[in-house]
């Protein structure tokens, strides 16, 4: 037995367990290297390369399911792993009432990220430079007290094989960087955090402006430490690219997962078919898209597309696992996903975003007499509750709109409210779709992370709730 | 694999390849969770990995790097991109040396051989309990989910000063998570247990204190602004000193002038009421182990006596900087190097019971769950937390249930001037064990709920 992470090799563990007289078997193997460069104030703070290997087995023995995993490629560990899988299933036999799982049809897949130059590759010198000069650099910026730059390449190779016919493969690529800066104006410090991260080699990591990235970053750090708070009320606002896609993944996204419709802990629960948004509003989750992370196929070895999830307007459907659509009643959608092997998979978002509209992003402000430009860039977080759709978002800096125009950089805005109103307001899509995904991050959710992607065009809402001062 | 061998693999191939120092920390864990929901016991998953973690050192350049191993030979692959690494590396000025001495400290009770070597029909049989309990406390709630999870590593340490060191250690998991429904209302609470070992546990008393916070807590709303009397109970009190106390003892948060007790040394900055320990070797708790993350024995320091702080929490690295011994509180995540941390946090009790403290607050509010204390600002030692689950008291009687307010206050001002009480009472927050406390002066404000990201 040859172990690498290779569909043969996964074929090779799917004949051990089958042997062992189960019902159905999926073999998962995944290999996956991460790096992260971080400087510090101009001084190098780590240069780590982590990685996760190994084997999850998941068997189906008299409709009862059970799962167990190893890192050890070994004979001898992979089966004891079928041996406790099979435990598993059977101690849950005992306990359990049988649950329902969709059934699958075989799909074999493969998609590999295709690079020019391997980032992991590159001499080591070479990028701890480009890290360094760009830290440096920050810090002899007027008014920046504090700069953190980080360098990421990751590289997860994913096989699932089943006894159901399955045989994907899955290996994303990815390189990133990113940059924080504090500065300093009087008493106000104020932080703005950006990142870059492209789906593909080190070519693209040549290719890009990192001096111009990390400048503007930097400027607009000091220039939001001299802006004030805007007036806290209801606005007329404009939403840029990068905060709608936040919004979206955190307040609606999680929502549309089946599991919280399942576990009734969502918004969204018993909802298909009824207008939760504007007509102007399609969202979507799509495993494909241009500028998102890659989910060609999910971790049950399901075919990941574009799944429609609020069409004009009008929730069509939700996110679905096997377990999940088995016991709905819904359609596979191909979102089950898990960190890694160490974990089992669990219904999540893949790239969840607006579709563009027809009209330019000029259109979204004219008109506006008193308005607020909400921005993405350098939003710390926020808190939102899933079963209610109420949010809270400290959004970046933004600016407010005077008569049609963008008018004064303001910094500290915060807007709330409850997603399903906000979408209902929407009174323009632009036609700018943009949409981005993370090297450096991703979604928590059951104590898994998993990579995402999010997005959508500019968009203008009747009101939303901003906080300041 | 045997984890000696891969030591002293690791340290002698990265020598070769001309480390001038290197350390090699492995760790072995196979772990077992199962978890159920109302329909029943929903999964069981368990599983097995190696893990390696290298700090290699040439001259004063360092490398750390940490993965899961899937074969021997892999420790070797590792050693070598650490030591390539170090060599492009510019160097560290702080760098002094890896711990010149590795040893271990005795600890009681942190093996189970229940854990160890789990009986699984013996945990689905909990979990299938612990899901039919709070419906026979009350038919008004229901189980969203409950599980347990266990966990049984081997850990194993050396470097080029000493011969490699290991030992066992267990860990147990069970939680519940109940939601109470009544009136046009709906209350959820999360209670848990965890320690090395189920010599303490108490199934039925996680069950019900979930069951009775949901309960009690239905109907909440906001409260009037204002400043309030405050009753943290212990796992909210655990959660502040959490967010707020543990960073700003961290000496790396200390020398980098990040943390408000920077030159505070001997200076009472508590109530004299208020004793806190930081205990490496204490028996049956989550925090201890014989030795640190890098191999220094653990051991029992007075982080707080009756206020006065009396030392910061040192890992090799930056007790070196201090010119200082390590207090045996290093900690690595993944493959950052390491860093001060707490072990477990233990704050001597009062004298006082809480019911008689809560009589004594007349109007106030009882504190049992909150998010978002990520808010709260470890550098200014500002607190802010969102309160999900809390009383109002007037007059010791209970007036309505609270939640979706803001609390917030400087935590140095609450803890020193405004405590008023400390209860007899303490309980076991996963690695603190804390009494509960109640303080003047709270600001609350404002409204709010919902999960972090």
């Amino acid at each position: 037995m040859s172990a690498d992470i290779s569909i043969d090799f996964g074929k090779e563990v799917l004949d051990r367990v089958l042997r062992r007289g189960v019902e159905e078997g999926l073999v998962r193997l995944q290999e996956r290297s991460y790096e992260l460069i971080v400087f510090d104030n101009g001084v190098l703070r780590s240069y780590g390369i982590s990685k996760v290997v190994g084997i999850g087995i998941q068997v189906f023995v008299n409709g009862f399911t059970g799962y167990s995993y190893t890192s050890s490629l070994s004979l001898d560990s992979i089966e004891n792993t079928v041996d406790r899988a099979i435990k598993n299933a059977k101690a849950l036999a005992n306990v359990a009432k049988p649950r329902r799982f969709a059934e699958v049809s075989g799909v074999k897949g493969f998609y590999r990220t295709s690079y020019a130059e391997d980032p992991f590759a590159v001499d080591p010198s070479d990028k701890i430079s480009l890290v360094r000069d760009l830290n440096v650099g920050s810090m002899k910026f007027s008014n920046i007290v504090s700069a953190v730059t980080r360098f990421a390449c990751e590289r997860d190779r994913r096989v699932v094989v089943s006894s159901r016919g399955v045989e994907v493969f899955n290996e994303v690529t990815a390189v990133g960087l990113s940059h924080m800066a504090v500065a300093r104006s009087g008493e106000v410090m104020e932080r703005v955090y950006d990142q870059k991260t492209f789906v593909g080699g080190y070519e693209h990591v040549k290719r890009f402006d990192w001096h111009g990235f990390v400048d503007e970053v930097n400027d607009l750090a000091v220039k939001a430490s001299q802006a004030r708070a805007p007036k806290a009320g209801v606005y007329r606002a404009v939403i840029d690219n990068e905060l709608i896609g936040l919004m979206l993944h955190e307040a609606f996204g999680h929502a549309s997962e089946g599991d919280l419709v399942l576990y009734n802990a969502s918004v969204l629960r018993g909802r298909i078919g009824e207008k939760v948004a504007s007509e102007l509003v399609t969202i979507v989750d799509d495993g494909r898209v241009d500028g998102g992370y890659p989910v060609y196929y999910d971790d049950e070895g399901v075919e990941k597309r574009q799944t429609v999830v609020v069409e004009r307007g009008v929730l069509r459907r939700h996110l679905s696992s096997r377990y999940v659509a088995g016991e709905l009643g819904i359609e596979l959608t191909g979102n089950a996903r898990a960190q890694d092997i160490t974990f089992n998979a669990i219904v999540r978002q893949t790239n969840f975003y607006m579709l563009p509209g027809d009209a330019k992003v000029e259109e979204l402000f004219e008109g506006v007499s008193e308005g607020i430009y909400l921005r993405g860039r350098g939003a710390m977080g926020g808190q939102v509750d899933p079963s209610m759709g109420t949010f809270t978002f400290s959004v970046g800096p933004s600016y407010t709109i005077k008569n049609g125009e963008v008018d004064k950089l303001v910094r500290g805005v915060t807007v709330s409210g409850n997603i399903l109103d906000v979408l209902k307001s929407v009174e323009i899509v632009a036609n700018d779709l943009k949409v981005s995904t993370s090297v450096f991050g991703g979604c928590g959710k059951s104590s898994q992370l998993a990579r995402v992607g999010d997005g959508g065009p500019h968009v203008r809402v009747a009101k939303i709730v901003v906080g300041g001062e | 694999m045997d984890l000696i061998d891969m030591v002293v693999k690791g340290v002698r191939k990265a020598e070769q390849l001309g480390a001038s120092e290197a350390e090699v920390y492995i760790v072995r864990e196979y772990s077992t969770s199962i978890t159920g929901d109302s329909r029943g016991v929903e999964s069981i998953l368990s599983g097995e990995s190696i893990s390696a973690f290298v700090r290699v050192v040439i001259g004063k350049r360092l490398s750390v790097q940490g993965a899961m191993m899937s074969k021997p030979s892999d420790i070797e692959t590792l050693v070598e991109n650490a030591v390539k690494i170090a060599r492009a590396s510019p160097e560290d000025p702080n760098w002094v040396s890896l711990p010149k001495r590795i040893s271990s400290s005795q600890i009681m009770d942190i093996v189970d051989e229940r854990v160890k070597s789990p009986d699984i029909e013996f945990y689905t049989q909990i979990v299938k309990e612990a899901l039919g309990k709070p419906s026979e406390i009350s038919r008004n709630v229901l189980v969203n989910q409950a599980g347990v999870s266990l966990s049984f590593s081997e850990r194993a340490i050396g470097n080029s000063y000493s011969s490699p060191i290991s030992y066992e250690k267990t860990d147990f998991v069970f939680g519940i998570e109940v939601k109470a429904v009544g009136e046009g209302s709906e209350s959820s609470f999360h209670s848990y247990y965890n320690a090395p070992t189920l010599k303490e546990f108490k199934m039925d008393k996680v069950v019900e204190e979930a069951t009775k916070i949901a309960l009690s807590t239905l109907k909440a709303k906001p409260v009037e602004t204002g400043v309030y009397k405050v009753v943290f109970t212990p796992r909210v009190f655990a959660s502040i000193l959490q967010a707020l106390i543990v960073p700003a003892v961290r000496a790396d948060m200390v020398q980098k002038k990040r943390s408000p007790l920077a030159n505070k040394l001997f200076s009472e900055v508590l109530s004299q009421q208020l004793t806190v320990i930081d205990d490496g070797a204490a028996p049956n708790m989550p925090g201890s182990g014989p030795f640190d993350d890098e191999g220094v024995a653990t051991k029992r320091k007075t982080v707080f006596d009756r206020g006065v702080l009396r030392t910061y929490l040192y890992d090799t690295y930056t007790a070196n900087i201090d010119g200082r011994e390590s207090t045996g509180n290093a900690r690595r995540s993944g493959s950052s190097n390491t860093f001060p941390d707490a072990t477990n946090i233990i704050v001597l009790p009062g004298t006082e019971p809480l019911d008689s403290i809560i009589r004594d607050v007349r109007r106030g509010i009882i504190v049992y769950g909150t998010i978002g204390e990520w808010l709260s600002n470890a550098v200014s030692g500002f607190l802010n937390a969102t309160v999900t689950h809390g009383l109002l008291i007037e007059g010791g009687e209970i007036k309505q249930a609270v939640k979706g307010v803001v609390i917030s206050g400087d935590i140095y001002k609450i803890l020193k001037d405004n405590l008023i009480g400390i209860s007899k009472e303490f309980d076991a927050v996963s690695n603190y064990l804390v009494p509960a406390i109640a303080v003047d002066g709270v600001t609350v404000a404002g409204e709010g709920s919902g999960q972090r990201f």
